[in-house]
């Protein structure tokens, strides 16, 4: 029986859908595509890092304004300032240690509510920051274009952030704040998990 | 059986027409991983330039939205200080005495425009003069055209000064229009935008200065003015 004009159609779409992959990952972590790939997944592919960043998000929600905004403002800053120590071979003690350990404060802080002065939740999220950033600074890959592997890890993770945020903000109905509750419980025995080697990030 | 469309497989139809269309959409990719640009005239050449080198563009960005963060929008330090030291630049990168500009010097210049963008600095004009002739100085030295006949040069670093010009503009334009709907939102959005400016060009410091130390993991970021593949 000859396939049907419409069956070939359909193979034809498949097989041309077959050639994108090759298309995406043509260059992996070369030239300045293969860079901002690289840096824009780095952040997405260990969930200790998801996990912390956004609870970032949903922790400056629930502070509201101005926590909300001036969190995402200092977590790049002072990340990337971990960032540069861990590029330039400075070395930090615990650093898988901080990382975990952060899930487990930011999301014990949504978790239980928290609502301390403004400087005291930036200060523990600059403090995190520093050591999400040297991870990131360390595990840069050689053959990766460093800016914009810059521009991707950068805008990863002020999207995390982002998504972190339009959770956060559902704390305005009732059940969007058991919801949130909830997720900080989630994100902090995540961090457990990761501190105690129960999950792998 | 017929392949034309039925009254009732019609979508269908031209759901396939357009799926097929875009997965060609997506076939040249593959054919222009690595960017060339035969037939492409210089002037083209030059008005792609900064656009299509990251430290450049960020530069941009950042002095655009600093430029539109402050409104009313005034575009007397442009005109008066970045249109004719970036053209001056330009001009001088025809003599080969200076080869390009470190990274370094490039990425601290974004470094310093992102700063004043997160802490929406309202800076003094001597200031504001300071940081945009840096930029235009900066990015005028960088984008210096490799070779090719003196037309061919001249006309790669007119759309070269163009670009950077109408593109700076362009983006402080844009950027006050949202400005001044004076939402908070907006403000601490920019705001945002200048942190990861920062954060990037930290970053990129970084890599800057590991290259110096000879550890490598740098690489070039100019895309080269194609004037010498323009015959």
């Amino acid at each position: 029986m000859l396939p049907t004009p419409q069956t070939i159609r359909r193979l034809a779409v498949l097989s041309l859908l077959l050639l994108l992959p090759a298309t995406v990952h043509a260059h992996s972590e070369t030239g300045t595509i293969g860079g901002f790939e690289s840096g824009f997944l780095h952040p997405l592919t260990g969930l200790d890092h998801i996990a912390a960043m956004v609870a970032v998000g949903i922790w400056g929600a629930y502070l509201r304004a101005p926590a909300m905004w001036l969190l995402p403002v200092i977590f790049p800053v002072v990340m990337a300032f971990g960032g540069a120590l861990g590029v330039l071979g400075v070395t930090m003690p615990g650093v898988e240690m901080c990382i975990a350990l952060s899930a487990v404060a930011l999301g014990l802080m949504v978790a239980l509510a928290a609502r301390p002065p403004l400087w005291v939740a930036a200060v523990l999220v600059g403090f995190f920051a520093i050591f999400h950033g040297h991870a990131h600074g360390t595990e840069l890959p050689q053959s990766a274009n460093a800016m914009t592997y810059a521009v991707g890890f950068v805008v990863a993770t002020g999207l995390l952030h982002l998504s972190g945020i339009a959770l956060g903000l559902l704390v305005h109905w009732p059940w969007g704040r058991i919801l949130v509750l909830a997720s900080g419980g989630a994100i902090a025995m995540l961090g457990f998990g990761f501190l105690f080697g129960f999950i792998r990030a | 059986m017929s392949g034309r469309p039925t009254a009732t497989g019609g979508w269908h139809s031209r759901l396939y027409t357009v799926f097929v269309a875009l997965a060609f959409v997506a076939l040249p990719a593959s054919a222009q991983a690595h960017m060339t640009a035969p037939g492409m005239n210089q002037f083209t050449s030059g008005l792609l330039h900064p656009w299509m080198t990251p430290t450049h563009l960020i530069i941009l960005l950042a002095l655009g939205l600093w430029l539109g963060q402050n409104v009313p929008l005034r575009l007397g330090l442009p005109f008066k200080v970045f249109a004719p030291l970036s053209a001056a630049a330009l001009a001088f990168t025809t003599t080969g005495w200076i080869p390009g500009v470190p990274q370094p010097i490039l990425v601290a210049v974004a470094l310093a425009a992102g700063a004043v963008v997160a802490l929406e600095l309202r800076l003094p004009p001597a200031a504001g003069a300071a940081l945009l002739a840096a930029a235009a100085v900066a990015i005028g030295l960088d984008s210096g055209a490799e070779s090719g006949t003196p037309w061919a040069i001249a006309s790669t670093l007119l759309g070269t000064w163009v670009s950077l010009g109408l593109g700076l503009v362009n983006i402080a334009y844009y950027v006050s229009l949202a400005a001044e709907r004076k939402k908070k939102w907006i403000s601490i959005g920019l705001r945002i935008a200048g942190s990861w400016i920062f954060a990037i060009s930290l970053l990129m410091l970084a890599f800057a200065m590991r290259r110096g130390n000879g550890e490598g993991g740098f690489q070039r970021q100019n895309i080269q003015h194609p004037t010498s593949n323009i015959q």
